[in-house]
């Protein structure tokens, strides 16, 4: 975790012997371009299209994403089905747009539960110290051992499948994350001298932790959202696509996907639409959690 | 910091890769060109690998379809028409108040431990489906009232009353014959009669056979026989692909099918089987405690389009839950044809307007296939049905089947001539009042041939009269094999898979 020097981030003006001074024009140029991250601005861009297709599928599709047309079942792209059809004459289009509503509930919930249990535990535990932080972080330990994804199969088989177990479960396995991104970051704050000061004026924990801990690692929190996130969309997919998912017919990207396997060797298409919306999906909250990063890394703040 | 960043990032590419290579390299690899010639061994891919080798301890179809036919067999069998034919037993006669069977035994017949069969193990296979069977086929035999051997070649069965079920039944599992010395050890050491022996059990994965010297009829093609297990169709027609198997028996993905359809190396047996796809409606709760209710549901769902759309096209409309392989078979699939506007007459007469309902469906791929369409279809008159999905064979078994709480679901039922079994007991999950079939059943069973089929059909007609269940379509069995494969069973009329007469051209 060594803090990137200039040297890695653009070697080939690094080169000993081409750099003539200590300054060079990789650090300023590299400055600059921290301001306007290309990461932060492509992830933007791609999480922003996804909320668009679910909030566009709220009020318009193309067809009823739900409504079998068994006459036009398996068509290629065209005019009027702009990704085709599948097995029972479903726009998939419509599903797209459709699914993106389920992946960004999915996203939404599960971040907000590890969020608001995962963040005031980790605090906790990096303000109290002792057995408090011991019995929080190694229970932590514990949750992160058990793979998050067998947690959601148990709650399928127990609860039955359906989108809200999906949720519980991917929230409740990405706790851990959250409260150790939470403790570590309050382990630094606690140490700085305005907490010292803010103790010894005899303020009490909770304001401390409100008014000098939670802004400071907020920025941490944000990022640790949007890797959540993307982790989230990834493991939606992958339970419906085990069918412990979104229950059929709701359209959503991983059933999609699961659905079309029978038919890659005939209608490859129909396996790629939905793959590459997931792919998309992902990749789109990883580069803006990247990008945030970068932005709030207190690490990285230190450079600027 | 920079290096969790492109590991994230070549992460997120290698996906969407993959993803897009997945969708293209399947197929793409061609069959490979068998030398035929002299070849004395088959594998046959199937899915569903039976626990142990011991049907009549353990339910299940997957262990009469690999042992039956091959290594066991009845005093008769089942041809691929469903018409009994002599096995074991040379001849029979019927006595006159049709309650007594003869049975005239093959001579020459030796069982896989060198005992010679005769008509002492006759009698001790059949009573011991009363005394030490533990499976629910063993009902069958609850009609013979007393067996005696009249010689060594000759036994004589008892009736409590005519049953021409009886007969047929002889033909399945529970008329297979054992030797008493060889049923120690039945999970794991089958003995029986037939023209194979097993050689070796891997659980979950195969189970190889190898032909007798002394089998008293035809002798097999084949020298080695080996089955094995696959987890899923796209598992087996990839073996099949590489060579690794010469026969897909009862592929379960028709979606698969169009990319052997064109390579000249395969060929593809679509035959019918006893698979009955049912769309089954809880008879005793409201709201398909209704007949028009269940009527309207009959006429709401396109069948055609449920078989074109779930099943690729692939099985036989039949409109009665019986396949044209039993003799009182009859084309019912004029009584319900697809009428919405029909549908929303009767639910509107039944009081039954904006109808939700929940739909129990089992985790299997057919059912997930099939429920899709139907939701669509049932929207499309009124009843909104919320898809429930219950784990297969467990949490199915346990809810549906056992404790009958569900309003709708679907189901593939195996059995064969199961009709009554289904239909003539009210206390089955369908709960079907059976009132006005238990006296023509039982009329049927104890007439003449032609008086049980003019019988069995009007008990049929009754059901479907009462829209008792909604059979969407039968299951084809679908054969994908190497090109040069002959003598295989195109049909799945009992549980066996009979490949006595499978080898190479």
């Amino acid at each position: 975790m060594s803090e990137p020097t200039a040297a890695e981030s653009v070697p080939q003006f690094s080169l000993p012997g081409l750099e003539p001074g200590p300054e060079p024009a990789a650090v300023v140029a590299r400055r600059g371009r921290r301001k306007v991250s290309a990461t932060l601005i492509v992830g933007a861009a791609v999480v922003v299209l996804v909320v668009l297709a679910a909030l566009v599928s709220f009020f318009w599709t193309p067809y009823d994403p739900v409504k079998a047309f068994p006459v036009d079942r398996l068509q290629g792209s065209s005019a009027a089905h702009l990704m085709g059809t599948d097995r029972y004459g479903r726009d998939v289009f419509s599903g797209i747009l459709y699914g993106a509503r389920i992946t960004l509930m999915v996203g939404l919930i599960s971040v907000g539960i590890a969020l608001v249990i995962g963040t005031p535990l980790g605090i906790l535990a990096g303000m109290r110290g002792g057995f408090t932080e011991e019995a929080t972080m190694r229970g932590a330990d514990i949750l992160l051992a058990f793979p998050a994804l067998l947690v959601a199969i148990m709650f399928g088989a127990v609860f039955g499948a359906s989108t809200t177990t999906a949720m519980v479960a991917i929230g409740i396995g990405s706790i851990p994350g959250f409260a150790r991104v939470a403790r570590s970051g309050t382990l630094q704050v606690m140490s700085t001298e305005y907490v010292l000061a803010a103790r010894a004026s005899s303020q009490n924990s909770f304001r401390i932790a409100r008014r000098h801990v939670l802004p400071n690692i907020a920025g941490m929190v944000v990022v640790q959202c949007s890797v959540t996130f993307a982790l989230a969309v990834l493991a939606e997919a992958a339970l419906s696509f085990l069918g412990l998912g979104t229950p059929p017919p709701v359209p959503s990207w991983g059933r999609m996907l699961q659905e079309s396997q029978q038919f890659l060797g005939t209608f490859p298409m129909l396996a790629v639409w939905p793959g590459a919306a997931i792919a998309v999906a992902v990749l789109g909250f990883n580069l803006l959690g990247d990008g945030l990063r970068d932005k709030f890394d207190p690490k990285l703040n230190g450079e600027r | 910091m920079r290096r969790t960043k492109h590991y994230r990032l070549a992460a997120a590419v290698l996906l969407a890769a993959a993803m897009s290579l997945t969708a293209c390299s399947a197929g793409s690899s061609g069959g490979s060109e068998a030398k035929s010639a002299g070849k004395t061994s088959l594998t046959v891919a199937l899915t569903g690998p039976p626990t142990n080798l011991d049907f009549t301890r353990t339910a299940g179809a997957a262990i009469p379809q690999a042992l039956m036919s091959n290594v066991y067999e009845g005093l008769v069998k089942i041809d691929q028409d469903g018409r009994i034919q002599p096995s074991l037993a040379e001849s029979w006669t019927l006595s006159d108040d049709r309650k007594t069977y003869t049975f005239k035994l093959h001579p020459g017949v030796t069982f896989s431990n060198g005992e010679a069969f005769t008509a002492d193990d006759v009698k001790f296979s059949l009573e011991r489906v009363k005394t030490g069977w533990v499976s629910s086929l063993k009902t069958k035999m609850d009609v013979v009232d007393s067996i005696d051997v009249l010689s060594d070649s000759e036994v004589e069965v008892k009736l409590s009353r005519p049953s021409n079920a009886w007969l047929f039944d002889m033909g399945t599992p529970v008329g297979a014959m054992f030797d008493p010395s060889g049923v120690q050890d039945l999970a794991n050491k089958p003995v029986g009669t037939g023209p194979f022996t097993v050689e070796s059990w891997k659980p979950g994965e195969a189970i190889a056979m190898t032909a007798r010297d002394k089998y008293w009829g035809q002798a097999p093609k084949v020298k080695t026989l080996t089955l094995r297990y696959f987890a899923d169709a796209t598992a087996t027609t990839n073996a099949l692909r590489s060579g690794d198997v010469d026969v897909v028996y009862n592929m379960q993905a028709p979606e698969l099918l169009p990319t052997f359809e064109s390579d000249k190396s395969f060929q593809i047996l679509d035959g019918t089987s006893n698979g009955k796809v049912e769309l089954t409606m809880n008879n005793k709760v409201a709201p398909f405690n209704d007949v028009r209710v269940r009527r309207a549901v009959m006429y709401a769902i396109d069948r055609k389009a449920v078989l074109d759309t779930a099943w690729s096209g692939h099985g036989t409309l039949v409109g009665a839950p019986v396949p044209p392989t039993d003799p009182y078979y009859e084309d019912l699939n004029g009584v319900y044809p697809h009428d919405p506007g029909k549908a929303k007459a009767l639910l509107k007469e039944a009081g039954a307007e904006n109808l939700k309902i929940t739909f129990t469906v089992p985790t299997r791929p057919y059912a997930t296939a099939v429920s899709q369409i139907v939701v669509s279809e049932l929207a499309d008159v009124g009843i909104d049905a919320t898809i429930e999905t219950a784990e297969f064979p467990a949490v199915w078994l346990d809810k549906v089947f056992t404790k009958h709480d569900y309003q709708m679901s679907v189901i593939l039922a195996v059995e064969s001539r199961d009709l009554l079994t289904a239909f003539n007991n009210p206390n089955y999950y369908i709960g079907y009042d059976n009132s006005k079939i238990k006296d023509l059943a039982q009329t049927a069973d104890a007439a003449d041939e032609a008086g049980y089929v003019e019988g069995m059909k009007k008990v049929v007609r009754t059901i479907t009269d009462d829209a008792a269940v909604d059979v969407l379509f039968l299951f084809p069995n679908l054969i994908v094999a190497k090109a040069d494969v002959t003598g295989l069973p195109k049909n799945s009329v009992t549980e066996a898979l009979d490949l006595t007469a499978a080898g190479w051209k």
